[in-house]
Protein backbone atom coordinates (compact mmCIF):
# COMPACT_ATOMS: atom_id res chain seq x y z
CA UNK A 1 0.00 0.00 0.00
CA UNK A 2 1.33 3.27 -0.84
CA UNK A 3 2.13 5.25 2.03
CA UNK A 4 -0.23 8.02 2.92
CA UNK A 5 -3.16 6.52 1.13
CA UNK A 6 -6.70 5.86 2.80
CA UNK A 7 -7.04 2.91 3.96
CA UNK A 8 -9.75 0.58 2.73
CA UNK A 9 -12.24 -1.73 4.00
CA UNK A 10 -11.19 -4.96 3.77
CA UNK A 11 -14.44 -6.34 2.35
CA UNK A 12 -15.28 -3.27 0.02
CA UNK A 13 -18.01 -4.18 -1.96
CA UNK A 14 -17.54 -4.61 -5.86
CA UNK A 15 -18.42 -2.08 -7.96
CA UNK A 16 -19.19 -1.09 -11.71
CA UNK A 17 -19.21 2.17 -13.32
CA UNK A 18 -20.63 3.63 -16.65
CA UNK A 19 -19.09 5.54 -18.80
CA UNK A 20 -20.50 8.70 -20.95
CA UNK A 21 -19.80 10.71 -23.67
CA UNK A 22 -20.95 13.91 -22.05
CA UNK A 23 -22.26 15.34 -18.24
CA UNK A 24 -26.00 15.92 -19.02
CA UNK A 25 -26.04 12.18 -19.97
CA UNK A 26 -24.42 11.62 -16.40
CA UNK A 27 -26.73 14.18 -15.01
CA UNK A 28 -30.01 12.63 -16.67
CA UNK A 29 -28.98 8.68 -15.44
CA UNK A 30 -28.24 10.22 -11.46
CA UNK A 31 -31.86 11.46 -12.07
CA UNK A 32 -32.98 7.75 -13.01
CA UNK A 33 -31.35 5.81 -10.57
CA UNK A 34 -32.39 8.16 -7.85
CA UNK A 35 -36.12 7.73 -8.80
CA UNK A 36 -35.60 4.48 -8.80
CA UNK A 37 -34.14 3.90 -5.16
CA UNK A 38 -31.15 2.57 -6.94
CA UNK A 39 -27.95 3.22 -4.87
CA UNK A 40 -25.33 4.81 -6.83
CA UNK A 41 -22.55 7.32 -6.49
CA UNK A 42 -21.39 9.84 -8.71
CA UNK A 43 -17.22 10.42 -9.05
CA UNK A 44 -14.58 11.05 -11.24
CA UNK A 45 -13.74 8.60 -14.06
CA UNK A 46 -10.85 5.80 -12.24
CA UNK A 47 -7.50 6.90 -14.07
CA UNK A 48 -7.15 3.34 -15.71
CA UNK A 49 -10.14 3.94 -17.33
CA UNK A 50 -11.40 6.75 -19.73
CA UNK A 51 -13.99 8.76 -21.45
CA UNK A 52 -15.11 12.13 -22.81
CA UNK A 53 -16.54 13.21 -19.96
CA UNK A 54 -14.55 13.30 -16.72
CA UNK A 55 -17.55 11.81 -14.19
CA UNK A 56 -19.15 8.74 -14.37
CA UNK A 57 -21.98 6.61 -12.11
CA UNK A 58 -20.57 4.18 -9.82
CA UNK A 59 -22.97 1.32 -8.63
CA UNK A 60 -22.95 -1.83 -7.11
CA UNK A 61 -21.97 -4.80 -9.28
CA UNK A 62 -25.09 -7.11 -7.99
CA UNK A 63 -27.09 -4.01 -9.63
CA UNK A 64 -25.71 -3.71 -13.32
CA UNK A 65 -28.30 -5.60 -14.55
CA UNK A 66 -30.82 -3.05 -12.56
CA UNK A 67 -28.91 0.02 -13.84
CA UNK A 68 -28.69 -1.07 -17.32
CA UNK A 69 -32.57 -1.85 -17.16
CA UNK A 70 -32.86 1.65 -15.85
CA UNK A 71 -30.57 3.42 -18.65
CA UNK A 72 -30.72 1.44 -21.51
CA UNK A 73 -32.54 3.19 -24.54
CA UNK A 74 -32.54 6.73 -22.08
CA UNK A 75 -29.32 7.74 -22.15
CA UNK A 76 -26.42 7.91 -24.37
CA UNK A 77 -23.88 5.43 -22.66
CA UNK A 78 -20.16 4.77 -23.91
CA UNK A 79 -19.78 1.40 -21.67
CA UNK A 80 -19.78 -0.20 -18.56
CA UNK A 81 -17.08 -1.40 -16.99
CA UNK A 82 -16.77 -3.39 -13.52
CA UNK A 83 -14.00 -1.31 -11.65
CA UNK B 1 11.77 49.12 30.43
CA UNK B 2 9.29 47.30 28.15
CA UNK B 3 7.92 48.52 25.08
CA UNK B 4 4.42 49.98 25.94
CA UNK B 5 2.06 50.24 23.16
CA UNK B 6 -1.34 51.93 24.02
CA UNK B 7 -4.13 49.90 22.45
CA UNK B 8 -7.24 51.55 24.33
CA UNK B 9 -9.97 52.63 22.24
CA UNK B 10 -8.97 49.85 19.50
CA UNK B 11 -11.17 47.04 18.29
CA UNK B 12 -10.46 43.51 18.12
CA UNK B 13 -8.30 41.83 16.44
CA UNK B 14 -6.74 45.37 16.34
CA UNK B 15 -4.72 44.72 20.19
CA UNK B 16 -3.50 41.83 18.89
CA UNK B 17 -1.98 42.64 16.00
CA UNK B 18 -0.15 45.62 17.53
CA UNK B 19 0.86 43.07 20.08
CA UNK B 20 2.14 40.13 17.44
CA UNK B 21 4.13 43.28 15.73
CA UNK B 22 5.51 44.65 18.83
CA UNK B 23 6.66 41.18 19.54
CA UNK B 24 8.62 40.79 16.23
CA UNK B 25 10.65 43.85 17.70
CA UNK B 26 11.41 43.51 20.92
CA UNK B 27 11.00 40.77 23.84
CA UNK B 28 9.20 42.23 25.86
CA UNK B 29 5.58 44.29 25.54
CA UNK B 30 3.59 45.73 28.00
CA UNK B 31 -0.13 46.13 26.26
CA UNK B 32 -3.00 48.56 27.44
CA UNK B 33 -6.37 48.14 26.66
CA UNK B 34 -9.57 48.85 27.71
CA UNK B 35 -11.76 46.24 27.88
CA UNK B 36 -11.99 42.76 28.76
CA UNK B 37 -12.95 40.98 25.05
CA UNK B 38 -9.34 42.93 24.41
CA UNK B 39 -7.17 41.59 27.83
CA UNK B 40 -8.07 38.43 26.95
CA UNK B 41 -7.44 38.07 23.28
CA UNK B 42 -4.06 39.43 24.31
CA UNK B 43 -3.60 37.56 27.19
CA UNK B 44 -3.63 34.31 24.63
CA UNK B 45 -1.57 35.33 22.03
CA UNK B 46 0.83 35.55 24.58
CA UNK B 47 0.70 32.77 26.06
CA UNK B 48 0.46 30.97 22.64
CA UNK B 49 3.74 32.60 22.26
CA UNK B 50 5.40 30.72 24.94
CA UNK B 51 5.77 33.85 27.28
CA UNK B 52 5.00 34.58 30.14
CA UNK B 53 1.70 36.90 30.45
CA UNK B 54 1.38 39.74 34.05
CA UNK B 55 -2.33 41.68 33.64
CA UNK B 56 -2.48 44.71 35.69
CA UNK B 57 -6.14 46.21 35.80
CA UNK B 58 -5.28 49.88 36.74
CA UNK B 59 -8.32 52.79 36.59
CA UNK B 60 -6.89 53.61 33.27
CA UNK B 61 -6.76 50.85 31.56
CA UNK B 62 -5.76 47.35 31.38
CA UNK B 63 -1.78 47.13 31.72
CA UNK B 64 -0.74 43.30 30.09
CA UNK B 65 3.22 42.65 30.11
CA UNK B 66 3.93 39.78 27.85
CA UNK B 67 7.76 38.66 28.23
CA UNK B 68 8.66 35.87 25.66
CA UNK B 69 10.20 32.88 26.78
CA UNK B 70 12.67 30.80 24.70
CA UNK B 71 10.24 28.97 23.40
CA UNK B 72 8.45 31.70 22.34
CA UNK B 73 11.94 33.33 20.39
CA UNK B 74 11.53 29.93 18.36
CA UNK B 75 8.59 29.98 17.50
CA UNK B 76 7.82 33.71 16.74
CA UNK B 77 11.05 33.48 14.41
CA UNK B 78 9.23 30.41 12.90
CA UNK B 79 6.32 32.52 12.11
CA UNK B 80 8.15 35.32 10.96
CA UNK B 81 9.14 33.15 8.31
CA UNK B 82 7.08 33.23 5.27
CA UNK B 83 5.55 30.01 5.19
CA UNK B 84 6.75 27.05 7.08
CA UNK B 85 8.29 24.61 4.86
CA UNK B 86 6.91 21.29 6.38
CA UNK B 87 3.18 22.50 7.58
CA UNK B 88 0.33 20.89 7.29
CA UNK B 89 -1.85 20.31 4.09
CA UNK B 90 -5.04 23.12 4.59
CA UNK B 91 -8.20 22.50 2.28
CA UNK B 92 -10.58 25.19 2.42
CA UNK B 93 -13.60 24.72 1.17
CA UNK B 94 -15.62 27.95 0.94
CA UNK B 95 -18.96 26.84 -1.28
CA UNK B 96 -20.78 24.37 -1.72
CA UNK B 97 -19.19 24.37 -5.47
CA UNK B 98 -16.14 23.51 -7.05
CA UNK B 99 -14.84 26.67 -8.81
CA UNK B 100 -17.29 29.79 -9.65
CA UNK B 101 -19.56 29.86 -12.71
CA UNK B 102 -22.23 27.21 -13.56
CA UNK B 103 -23.68 25.91 -10.60
CA UNK B 104 -24.53 22.73 -11.28
CA UNK B 105 -21.19 21.80 -12.79
CA UNK B 106 -19.78 23.05 -9.63
CA UNK B 107 -21.70 20.58 -7.93
CA UNK B 108 -20.68 17.81 -10.03
CA UNK B 109 -17.29 19.48 -9.38
CA UNK B 110 -17.52 19.16 -5.65
CA UNK B 111 -18.75 15.74 -5.25
CA UNK B 112 -16.25 14.49 -7.65
CA UNK B 113 -13.37 16.30 -6.21
CA UNK B 114 -14.39 14.64 -2.53
CA UNK B 115 -14.14 11.22 -4.19
CA UNK B 116 -11.04 12.17 -5.87
CA UNK B 117 -9.05 13.27 -1.92
CA UNK B 118 -10.50 9.79 -0.23
CA UNK B 119 -8.85 7.74 -3.31
CA UNK B 120 -5.23 9.79 -4.11
CA UNK B 121 -2.45 8.75 -1.93
CA UNK B 122 -1.46 11.80 0.29
CA UNK B 123 -4.56 13.62 1.92
CA UNK B 124 -5.10 16.77 3.55
CA UNK B 125 -4.20 17.31 7.61
CA UNK B 126 -7.38 19.55 7.63
CA UNK B 127 -10.09 20.64 5.60
CA UNK B 128 -12.31 23.99 6.83
CA UNK B 129 -15.59 24.65 5.60
CA UNK B 130 -17.54 27.64 5.55
CA UNK B 131 -20.17 30.18 4.14
CA UNK B 132 -22.56 27.72 1.47
CA UNK B 133 -19.41 24.64 2.36
CA UNK B 134 -21.41 23.84 5.48
CA UNK B 135 -24.09 22.61 3.60
CA UNK B 136 -22.01 19.76 2.47
CA UNK B 137 -21.01 18.77 6.36
CA UNK B 138 -24.90 18.15 7.44
CA UNK B 139 -27.33 15.23 7.01
CA UNK B 140 -28.11 14.35 3.72
CA UNK B 141 -25.56 15.79 2.18
CA UNK B 142 -24.06 13.61 -0.76
CA UNK B 143 -20.56 13.72 -0.08
CA UNK B 144 -21.70 13.35 3.71
CA UNK B 145 -19.87 9.50 3.69
CA UNK B 146 -16.78 10.90 1.78
CA UNK B 147 -16.34 13.43 4.67
CA UNK B 148 -16.52 10.71 7.14
CA UNK B 149 -14.18 8.62 5.54
CA UNK B 150 -11.70 11.35 5.67
CA UNK B 151 -12.51 12.34 9.31
CA UNK B 152 -11.92 8.38 9.61
CA UNK B 153 -8.62 8.78 8.27
CA UNK B 154 -7.43 11.71 10.37
CA UNK B 155 -8.05 14.31 8.78
CA UNK B 156 -9.42 17.30 10.83
CA UNK B 157 -12.51 18.67 9.66
CA UNK B 158 -13.47 22.38 10.89
CA UNK B 159 -16.78 24.34 9.84
CA UNK B 160 -17.43 27.40 10.70
CA UNK B 161 -20.28 27.87 13.55
CA UNK B 162 -21.25 30.96 12.12
CA UNK B 163 -22.57 29.48 9.05
CA UNK B 164 -24.36 26.55 10.51
CA UNK B 165 -25.93 29.29 12.50
CA UNK B 166 -26.84 31.53 9.49
CA UNK B 167 -28.28 28.49 7.61
CA UNK B 168 -30.06 27.19 10.95
CA UNK B 169 -28.35 23.64 9.98
CA UNK B 170 -26.24 23.31 13.33
CA UNK B 171 -28.67 20.73 14.43
CA UNK B 172 -28.14 18.73 11.38
CA UNK B 173 -24.28 18.89 11.61
CA UNK B 174 -22.83 15.70 10.56
CA UNK B 175 -19.32 15.12 10.75
CA UNK B 176 -16.42 17.36 11.40
CA UNK B 177 -16.28 19.83 14.32
CA UNK B 178 -17.81 23.41 15.31
CA UNK B 179 -15.33 25.95 15.23
CA UNK B 180 -14.99 29.65 15.15
CA UNK B 181 -13.35 32.37 12.97
CA UNK B 182 -10.04 32.01 15.50
CA UNK B 183 -9.33 28.55 15.01
CA UNK B 184 -9.93 28.72 11.33
CA UNK B 185 -7.44 31.54 10.56
CA UNK B 186 -5.42 30.36 13.25
CA UNK B 187 -5.23 27.10 11.12
CA UNK B 188 -5.03 28.95 7.65
CA UNK B 189 -1.69 30.49 9.19
CA UNK B 190 0.35 28.10 10.11
CA UNK B 191 -0.80 25.85 6.87
CA UNK B 192 2.08 24.76 4.97
CA UNK B 193 -0.01 24.50 1.93
CA UNK B 194 -3.43 26.06 1.71
CA UNK B 195 -5.53 24.76 -1.17
CA UNK B 196 -8.70 26.61 -1.78
CA UNK B 197 -11.03 24.65 -3.74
Amino acid sequence: MIKGSIVKDEQAPLYGVVLFQSISSALRSEKLLKKEGIAYKLIPVPRHLSSDCGVCIRFLSQDESQVREVLTGKVEIQSFCPL
Amino acid sequence: MPKIVDCRGLSCPQPVIETKQALEKTERVTIIVDNLAARDNVARFGQSQGGSVTIDEKKDGIYITIEKGKQGRRRAKAQSSKIPEHGPIVVVIPCDQMGRGEEELGHILIRSFLHALTEVSGRPDTMIFFNTGVKLTVKGSEVLADLQTLEKNGVEILICGTCLDYFNLKEKIAVGQVSNMYAIAETMLSAGHLVTV
